[in-house]
């Protein structure tokens, strides 16, 4: 009976223990895992759309627009704005305040450090998928990727270059902070490699637009030269894009024609890159500008001062003031609020509606900036011959215009930057021509930034802003805490350590 | 066939293999041994009459019984008492029994005549009561002496705690078990409580111990990847559902040694709970009935409408020297000219009143238990019904449990046990109203008034006002009125159990349970509890979430238990255990239905906000463990354990954990230079160590996910990664070390029990340990680090008092428990994330090697009553001036925020007198781990049948953060205040310790010295009389058992604290960076309950 017993025991432990360990491996049911995905050429395109889809989610769209607006002079806060927000905007910037987090930009990052680092393995296991595919697509993570690192370097300067995926916890690293001129020149590398495989068409008029092609990394090119005052190659850029003939100015016959084509319903021949917001995936300016509790207003200087107004004749304005950037009666921020429809409806978009484009470059702007590189390049003239197109187009009025000495690249180029501000209102641009204007040849035109910054402040605080400007370093926002406790290595910009 | 169907093929396929393989190796073993011979029938007769009044039997059972003890052939005597039976073999034994007899078996050793006469039964069951003794049951199957146990545990029986109000036994053990703590989580109806033993061994996780009923895990948590819909995991019906009826006893498995026999899971400690079951007897009925009501106590006074428009327009005014305009909050406007606005805000509403209704609770549970030589069978029903002190919140419960044995034959036995419970719950649609109602400005109608000045029956619900909107705010009345969420739960357990003696040494068993647990949540939210238009997405939101769980579990036992003489004994245990959970979950949502009346996400609606998920999940675990215990004499015991598991939530690296146990005690009382001393019971030292491993909570970890986004670019659908994969995860380790020491005294009347211990975590999870976001995730599982949990318990038992006519009992027990991380990952935060300038918080530090729970903070010192009061001042008092000279007046945090302080600020202590308020001003204000926790009360028996029980719990030594004081007085938000603030400081030169009012500015509640007190307490938790009706009226009435009983619960705190409820813990308790606030705004309810019992 006993050896009967032991040879069920003995046969019941080797049957399980050969079983176990298949029994315990289990893989999940739902979502694809790393394995099993990039197989084939659709596999790709599914990860480059993602890397696109990420750019709608919060907060990226809300971090672009607050870096870019909220410290520069176009924006009144209201009763509802949060503290942080209002810190911000009033210079009292702590490295606690949660819109010094940059992490939405490196999740879009590390979407395209995934596509650039496991793509090239679908080459053994697609056939039909070429390597001119798949250098299309790098392309574009490419762009992508040097798009959020030029954002970066214009709000924070110093930051980590995280180029490889997180794919697995094995991987994690701790990266120090890397210079200016090295995320700069990790930029341009990028950007080179997309402008040599980029395409040019998607044979499709959104894609064209919502997606990466040459022209859009051309326009990246030009912003990030003229950054660094590399204004020969900025010309260069611009002058791709202009020769190219793909594009041009939305003509002002109406006003409203003008506004519906080029900001309510977007993607039109102006546009260069947007962010394709669509109602299945709202923009999240509804809550900012057009709610009863709404977060920001335009400051009551965008119409006096910016704009100016005609008091003798009404029927002559800025087209692109009241109705186009803002909603004069209440100082709606409009641009990305106006409903489409006649003049004489001023009903903003309902909060199903909200799904402005958020526009990342469009023509007027790759002219502007061609004028600044032109202003010092000594070429004013046809600097003042660009901003007077823009002008022209937008139905400026006289008082608004200037007479710059074209032999002053000083004078042009500031002038350039009020037509900036006119054209380009709340569209994240601001506080980085001011800032790129401020810095150039070490500081030269600090004042410019000075007399802006002490606008939204109190009166009894403008002195304490001003001395904290004179700081260059506190021309970017601090490290937030969160990543400085988690990374040793990182170290906090100067003008916020305590 | 599609893809799901293979999968769950497959997934049937597996089960089913495990089921076999057990199964079918058992049955190898049950046809291994047995075999018997077949002979010639032969018949014998016989007569069976009664011992005593020689009556005969009618109707009395005969069977012929062969040498395993298995019936073979049966009859029945007639009416004369005789029978005949034919039997297959002289050498077989015969058994005679009758209900109420004592059953008697005999060889017939070739005879065929045999007369017999039985006793009656009841001498027999006395005899066996006397012989018992407890036996400490570890869950597994090994059966070990309580006297002789080398593991440290504790005991409660049922009998303790059914006069208890609890609906469920959680509840009902609160403050009985030394080193056992629990909180509660909510005063809703079907909440939950959350059970920690001996602490937290983890950083993060669950920390609920594992729970055994009847020897087989329980599951009692939700898969972390489930969604409810609802606002809070509790509001799903609870999990622990046993009806407190039906329950035997309740261990605690406390030290390492002991759980390491249940390997993974039971790092936190084990509960084991054993149900009632059936006994030899005739069937006894026993009724039982608990009432309760609860009435919610009165809230601390808070503003009326009149008092708080005052305030708000001076809070406002305080801001920035601009009145509040009353064309645009026409709340305040009190405009008699505009009587829609004038009505509606000029009341003085009391809204705690309102959403408040009387709770009870009624249970009534019927149960019957008996049996015979062959079956025995504990059957009970159960109905509770319970109406919370929120209106809309109430618990409905059907319990039912059958537990049946049946000896096939003295060597094989079955056991069938089947619970069923239905779970009706329905709660509020959030659990936030009670606070929103405390904040919500009193001079607000519930009820709308109509441009006439007309009440309506219509809610009051403006889409906003100047305290904001839904979700933020709402009408408190409308939203418990109207909004709800309704879980429906079904949870069938069936197990069955087969018990095979190979020999009498030799023992197997096989075990088999099924666990379905189902659970729906519909949960609705109208239009009229929001307020918000009928076109926004937030109203008229249904949801239904649908959860299904499957979880089989097989045992294999084998015990080994030889004889080997006198003075020694052996229990050998070899298990096999496997556990396969699938769990099902689907979730749906739509808003905006076209009515408050179609309450469905299946109901047409804008499907554009309506939302659909589901998932499944799949997991396995293993374990192989070996056991034995060795006893040498009276004197020696030593147990040892060796546990392998195998888990399917690890990658291929890390899946499999070995966990050693052992443990030993020394009866000092047995040896021989103690033995004189007669009034020593026992007085033995135990020793453990022991490891338990714990799986992480999540499946599939250790795969990298790509998931799509749930929103297309361009009409196309894009992918991304969701995760890392964790390859480096493996097992966190607890390990446990434990001296314990038992002494009894005087024949047991005084008893003492004391633990010290030592558990080290090693290896620790942290679900999310936050990692640089340039990674492009924000946080990442990993074991994070060493902690240690250490502490004593000391628990004593005595009998003071034991004559005739009284018997006195006096139990005390007390515990200490403190938490010190030993070293953790350089990229865990040292120190909360709190800032200088974020009002009404602490600051925490995690310090390697000190104990958690200490907060720092500013030292208040009233408010500055006039400018001249605000001067800063240096070390000697003198005022503080500039090189200009002029004076310099306080400031708050220069230069970085630079506030200067104003007549009416609080006033911090300016430690360092550099007339700066700063981070070097924050000094430490408490600790909120308590010195000491535990209970004690009195029993007091007079004559057997009156019995009072009383009994109390404290916490001794622990700061705590008075959160309702500093949330209803700060003034700096809309939010109603209580009445403390009318002696606010309004005017320069009062002379107040309560700040003035500033709306959203100003830094008048930092966390500071104000908010922090001693909280110590004592409570008297219950008290129960109970009376026992007396045998001699029971036997008139024919009733076997009746008692009656009185008990009230939290009739009194002895305590210092001012705040509403002293006896609070750090909420997750597992967080190195908490501190213990209490936010109650009501004491806990007072509860009165009547229990009635009788047995037939």
């Amino acid at each position: 009976m006993k050896n009967h017993f032991y040879k069920v025991v003995l046969l019941f432990i080797v049957l399980l223990s050969s079983s176990c360990n298949k029994w315990l491996e289990l893989e999940p049911q739902d979502g694809i895992t790393r394995q099993e995905f990039w197989k084939t050429k659709e596999d790709v395109q599914a990860a480059a759309i993602g890397i696109y889809g990420s750019l709608l989610n919060e907060p990226l769209v809300y971090n672009l627009f607050t870096w870019g607006e909220l410290r520069a002079d176009m924006i009144s806060a209201t009763l509802n704005t949060t503290t942080d927000e209002s810190n911000i905007m009033t210079a009292n910037i702590l490295s606690s305040n949660s819109l010094t987090s940059w992490r939405a930009l490196y999740q879009t990052i590390n979407y395209c450090n995934t596509l650039i680092e496991f793509a090239p393995q679908v080459l053994k296991t697609d056939p039909t998928f070429k390597q001119a595919d798949l250098d299309a697509y790098l392309a574009e993570a490419y762009a992508i990727r040097g798009l959020m690192y030029f954002y970066l370097l214009r709000t924070f300067r110093d930051v980590p270059l995280k180029l490889s995926a997180t794919s697995s916890d094995a991987t994690l690293e701790l990266l120090p902070k890397s210079s200016e001129t090295q995320v700069y020149n990790q930029i341009i590398k990028d950007l080179d490699f997309a402008a040599l495989h980029a395409k040019t068409t998607y044979q499709n008029q959104d894609m064209d637009k919502g997606r990466v092609t040459k022209y859009t990394v051309y326009a990246i090119q030009a912003d990030a030269y003229l950054w660094m005052n590399d204004y020969e190659k900025c010309v260069a850029a611009c002058d791709k894009i202009i020769g190219s003939n793909r594009f041009g100015l939305i003509p002002t016959f109406s006003q409203s024609s003008w506004f519906n084509t080029l900001f309510y319903n977007g993607n039109s021949n102006e546009s260069i890159f947007e962010f394709q917001f669509d109602s299945q995936k709202l923009n999240p300016f509804h809550s900012m500008f057009v709610q009863s509790n709404r977060r920001f207003l335009a400051s009551s200087v965008v119409m006096d001062e910016v704009y100016t107004v005609n008091s003798t004749d009404e029927t002559k304005y800025d087209y692109r003031g009241n109705r186009a950037a803002l909603r004069a009666s209440d100082g709606m921020i409009w641009k990305f609020s106006g409903a489409q429809s006649g003049s004489d409806d001023i009903d903003p978009r309902p909060a199903a509606d909200s799904y402005a484009h958020w526009i990342v470059y469009r023509y007027a702007d790759i002219l502007l900036l061609k004028a600044e590189a032109l202003a010092w390049l000594n070429r004013g003239q046809e600097a003042i011959g660009l901003v007077n197109v823009i002008r022209e187009r937008g139905k400026a009025l006289e008082s608004s215009a200037r007479n710059p000495d074209v032999t002053s690249a000083i004078d042009v180029s500031e002038y350039v930057l009020e037509e900036r501000a006119r054209e380009l209102a709340f569209e994240g641009k601001r506080w980085f021509d001011v800032l790129r204007n401020a810095k150039r040849n070490n500081y030269e035109n600090l004042n410019l930034l000075l007399q802006m910054v002490i606008k939204n402040a109190p009166p009894q605080s403008q002195q304490i802003i001003v001395n904290k400007f004179k700081d260059p370093n506190s021309h970017y926002l601090p490290i937030n805490d969160y990543e400085l406790t988690t990374d040793k290595n990182l170290v906090q910009n100067p003008f916020y350590q305590k | 066939m599609t893809s799901n169907q293979t999968i769950s093929m497959g997934f049937m396929k597996n089960i089913f293999s495990t089921v076999l393989y057990c199964a079918i190796s058992f049955c190898c073993l049950l046809f291994a041994g047995n075999l018997y011979a077949q002979s010639t029938k032969i018949t014998i007769r016989g007569r069976v009459i009664d011992s005593k009044d020689k009556q005969p039997i009618i109707g009395g059972a005969v069977a012929e019984l062969d040498k395993d003890g298995r019936t073979i052939a049966g009859a029945t005597t007639d009416i004369d008492g005789n029978f005949a039976i034919k039997v297959s073999s002289l050498n077989s034994q015969l058994s005679f029994s009758y209900l109420g007899y004592r059953t008697i078996k005999q060889p017939i050793n070739g005879r065929t005549v045999i007369n017999i006469s039985l006793v009656p039964a009841a001498s027999e069951l006395q005899e066996v009561v006397v012989q018992a003794r407890r036996a400490v049951d570890n869950g597994t199957g090994l059966t070990i002496d309580a006297r002789n146990s080398t593991v440290a545990s504790a005991t409660i029986s049922a009998k303790d705690l059914e006069e208890l109000s609890a609906q469920s036994i959680d509840q009902a053990l609160q403050g009985r078990l030394s080193g056992v703590d629990f909180g509660t989580t909510s005063g809703d109806p079907g909440a939950g409580m959350s059970i920690r033993i001996r602490g937290t061994a983890s950083i993060n996780g669950s920390a609920d111990p594992l729970i055994v009923l009847d020897g087989m895990p329980y599951e009692t948590e939700i898969p972390s990847d489930f969604n409810f819909g609802t606002a809070d995991e509790q509001g799903y019906a609870q999990l622990l559902n046993i009806a407190p009826a039906d329950i035997k006893d309740i261990t605690v498995l406390k030290d390492a040694a002991a759980t390491a026999v249940w390997g993974s899971r039971a790092a936190n400690g084990v509960l084991l709970i054993n149900t009632k079951r059936g006994t030899i007897g005739r069937p006894a009925i026993t009724y039982t009935f608990r009432g309760s009501l609860a009435k919610q106590p009165n809230a601390i006074p808070m503003l009326n409408g009149d008092q708080f428009s005052m305030l708000v327009p001076e809070m406002v005014m305080n801001r920035d020297g601009l009145p509040l305009n009353i064309q645009s909050n026409k709340e305040f406007s009190y405009d008699p000219l505009d009587p829609y606005w004038y009505n509606n805000y000029s009341t003085n509403t009391d809204w705690i009143d309102e959403i408040t209704q009387l709770g009870y609770m009624q249970d009534h549970n019927i149960s019957m238990t008996g049996g015979g030589e062959k079956a025995r069978y504990y059957a009970s029903i159960g109905y509770l019904n319970q109406v919370g002190t929120t209106k809309g919140t109430d618990l409905g419960r059907i319990t039912s449990k059958i537990n049946l044995d049946y000896n096939v034959s003295s060597r094989i036995r079955f056991r069938t046990d089947i619970t069923y419970t239905h779970v009706n719950n329905t709660l509020n649609y959030t659990n936030q109203i009670r606070n929103v109602a405390y904040n919500k400005m009193p001079n607000m109608a519930p009820y709308e008034y109509d441009i006439n000045g007309n009440e309506t029956s219509n809610y009051f619900s403006p889409s906003q006002n100047i305290q904001g909107r839904y979700p933020g705010t709402y009408n408190p009345l409308a939203m418990a009125s109207e909004g709800f969420a309704f879980s429906n739960g079904e949870r069938i357990t069936p197990r069955f159990q087969l018990n095979y003696d190979i020999s009498p040494v030799f023992k197997t068993s096989y075990d088999v349970l099924f666990d379905i647990n189902n659970t729906k949540v519909n949960t609705f939210l109208p239009q009229v509890a929001t307020g918000r238009p009928v076109t926004e997405t937030t109203v008229n939101v249904a949801s239904d979430a649908d959860a299904d769980f499957f979880k089989i579990t097989n045992k294999l036992n084998f015990i080994y238990s030889p004889k080997l003489g006198e003075n020694q004994t052996f229990q050998g245990l070899f298990q096999l255990m496997t556990d396969e959970s699938k769990n099902v979950y689907h979730f749906a949502a739509a808003s905006n239905t076209a009515s408050s009346e179609l309450q469905d996400p299946s109901n047409p609606s804008r499907t554009i906000t309506g939302f659909l998920s589901s998932n499944r999940v799949v997991s396995r675990s293993l374990g192989v463990l070996a056991n034995a215990q060795y006893g040498f004499g009276d004197r020696y015991f030593i147990n040892g354990s060796i546990r392998m598991d195998g888990n399917s939530k690890f990658g291929p690296n890390n899946r499999y954990g070995f966990f050693p146990g052992i443990s030993v005690r020394w009866r000092l009382s047995g040896e021989k230079f103690m033995r004189k001393m007669d009034f020593i019971d026992d007085l033995s030292l135990r020793a453990s160590y022991g490891q338990s491993g714990k799986a992480p909570r999540n499946d599939y970890t250790f795969y990298n996910l790509y998931n799509n986004w749930d929103h297309t670019y361009l009409g196309q659908s894009g992918v991304y990664p969701a995760n890392m994969e964790l390859s480096n995860l493996k097992w966190e380790t607890v390990i446990g070390k434990n001296l314990g020491f038992n002494l009894a005294l005087f024949k047991n009347r005084l008893k003492v029990d004391a633990e010290v211990y030592h558990n080290r975590t090693r290896d620790m999870f942290y679900e999310g340990l936050q990692i640089s976001s340039f990674t492009g995730y924000s946080s990442v599982s990993v074991n994070v680090g060493t902690m240690d949990n250490q502490g004593w318990e000391i628990a004593l038992n005595t009998i003071p008092l034991k004559t005739k006519k009284w018997l006195v009992n006096f139990d005390f027990n007390v515990a200490r428990n403190i938490n010190i991380v030993r070293s953790v990952s350089e990229f865990y935060p040292r120190e909360n994330g709190t800032r200088i300038n974020q009002n009404g918080v602490y600051k925490t530090y995690l310090q390697i090697g000190n104990p958690f729970g200490s907060f720092y903070g500013f030292k208040f010192k009233g408010v500055y009553k006039d400018e001249q009061a605000t001067i800063a001042k240096d070390v000697n008092g003198s005022d503080i001036v500039d090189p200009t000279g002029q004076k310099v007046f306080m400031r708050f945090n220069y230069p970085l925020t630079d506030y200067v302080f104003k007549p009416g600020d609080a006033i911090y202590e300016d430690i360092n007198h550099d007339g700066n308020i700063n981070y070097m001003d924050m000094v430490y204000l408490g600790n909120s781990i308590p010195k000491v926790v535990g209970g004690f009360g009195p029993s007091i028996t007079y004559k057997g049948n009156l019995k009072l029980n009383v009994f109390f719990s404290y916490r001794l030594n622990y700061d705590l953060i008075n959160g309702t004081k500093m949330n209803t007085t700060n003034m700096y938000g809309y939010s109603n205040q209580s009445t403390t603030v009318l002696q606010r400081w309004r005017n320069p030169g009062d002379e107040t310790d309560v700040p003035r009012a500033l709306l959203g500015m100003g830094y008048n509640w930092l966390g500071s010295d104000r908010y922090v007190e001693d909280a110590s307490f004592v409570r008297l938790k219950s008290a129960t009389v109970r009376y026992n009706l007396s045998k001699s009226f029971l036997n008139k009435i024919k009733f076997r058992s009746a008692s009656v009983y009185l008990t009230a619960e939290n009739l009194y705190t002895w305590t210092k604290y001012t705040g509403q409820e002293p006896d609070v813990t750090i909420r997750g308790n597992n967080n190195p960076f908490a501190y213990a606030q209490d936010n109650s705004l009501t004491p806990p309810s007072k509860n009165l309950l009547l229990g009635i019992s009788a047995g037939f």
